[in-house]
């Protein structure tokens, strides 16, 4: 019989008769750059992007936990992000600047919004995203989920002609920021930002 | 059952010319477009966004009425919607959804059968619902909730059918209707200042 190696089994341990389960923010491998963080919050508030959407994910939850524990944001969760992004939309449209953060998972729900905020109407909706999949992922989800990320990411954005840009550099965050903030205002077209784990981690 | 024609017919007179109105796809945008044709009016969103692209609107004019004419099909594609409408919980925010219990002339939508919509919003947290079959009803109830503010949610039970009148469709679709949308609201007294890059 073969066994797994007591190194791999995971058992609850036992501390005082009661059972110690890992926490699940020790099950991430690691937690996002501090340093990213603040870049983010304070470009967010240069450009006086006080509205922040979202539907918490694992790789940016400290980065829209610390949003929403900012009196300067109004940080709204949403319980989808189709609606999520026709929210945003609307806030856009009415002259509030605004921001979607999200991850892949996250715009491939939302495509049916992303499809009519982008082509139908040509509306700018600011999106942060975590890129789910890319080869730098630390997440720690399963390999064929990863996959399944990278295979039709960036495919379902350029399929619904979101035009989109892919954060390599923790140097180069904060001008990409600036950058994609005023090319989707000069657009007037939803536009993502994808945040690598080399960027986040 | 209501007339949906003239509910929106008393609803735009009772509408000042700074409320924010957005419509679901189909007769609501037809009928409403002819029967206020002035003012910021965003028509004819696909299933499942009106309600929120509504709620986006109502956090960038929080001082200003908005105004949500949703339909059965429409809410019903997402009617989870409601529950992060509700835990906004915005000062301003009106919804209307127009219930004719099916889909156009295609069957019936789940309302017709099963589902109570207002009961759905009304355990997704939204503070003040409810569910009109009459003109009276309507008469008493919106204008109250147009008085007091806040977010409210009604039902409209409405007859089949719809009015015929004729509204040019670049009033009603895509980009030309955007732009008439977003030359209302610059003319708007409230329109926040773009801040640039």
């Amino acid at each position: 019989m073969i066994r797994a190696p007591f190194d791999r089994l995971r058992v609850p341990s036992k501390v005082g008769g009661k059972v110690q389960r890992t926490p699940s923010s020790e099950k991430r491998e690691k937690k996002m750059d501090k340093d990213m963080v603040g870049v983010i919050i304070e470009t967010l508030k240069e450009k006086n992007i006080d509205l922040v959407v979202t539907l918490p994910e694992d790789p940016t939850y400290p980065l829209t936990e610390q949003i929403r524990q900012d009196p300067f944001f109004t940080a709204v969760t949403v319980t989808g992000e189709g609606h999520g992004i026709s929210l945003c939309a609307g806030a856009s449209l009415g002259g509030r600047n605004c921001v979607f953060i999200t991850g892949i998972a996250g715009l491939l729900v939302g495509s049916w919004a992303l499809a009519q905020m982008g082509v139908l109407y040509g509306i700018p909706v600011f999106i942060l995203a975590s890129y789910r999949g890319d080869v730098s992922d630390r997440s720690g989800i399963s390999g064929d989920q990863l996959n399944m990320f990278n295979q039709v990411g960036e495919p379902v954005l350029s399929a619904l002609k979101i035009p989109y840009r892919i954060v390599e550099e923790k140097e180069k965050l904060k001008r990409k920021l600036l950058d994609a903030h005023a090319a989707c205002q000069g657009y007037s077209t939803p536009l993502v930002l994808l945040l690598t784990g080399d960027v986040l981690w | 059952m209501v007339n949906r024609y003239d509910c929106l017919t008393l609803l735009a007179s009772w509408l000042d010319e700074h409320a924010i109105t957005v419509t679901a796809r189909g007769p609501n945008a037809r009928e409403w477009a002819y029967l206020r044709p002035k003012g910021a009016n965003f028509h004819s969103l696909n299933l499942g966004m009106c309600l929120s692209f509504a709620l986006g609107l109502s956090l960038a004019y929080p001082k200003r009425k908005v105004v949500a004419i949703d339909s059965d099909g429409s809410l019903l594609l997402d009617t989870s919607s409601l529950v992060t409408v509700a835990g906004v919980n915005p000062p301003n925010l009106l919804a209307l959804v127009m219930d004719n219990q099916s889909y156009a002339d295609m069957g019936p939508t789940a309302t017709a059968t099963h589902a109570d919509l207002e009961a759905i919003a009304k355990g997704a947290g939204i503070p003040v619902t409810g569910t009109i079959r009459t003109e009276d009803e309507f008469k008493r109830v919106v204008p109250k909730s147009l008085a007091d503010g806040g977010l409210s949610f009604f039902v409209l039970k409405i007859e089949p059918g719809k009015a015929r009148v004729e509204v040019d469709s670049r009033r009603l679709h895509g980009r030309a209707m955007k732009e008439t949308f977003i030359e209302n609201l610059l003319r708007h007294p409230d329109y926040p200042k773009r801040v640039g890059r």
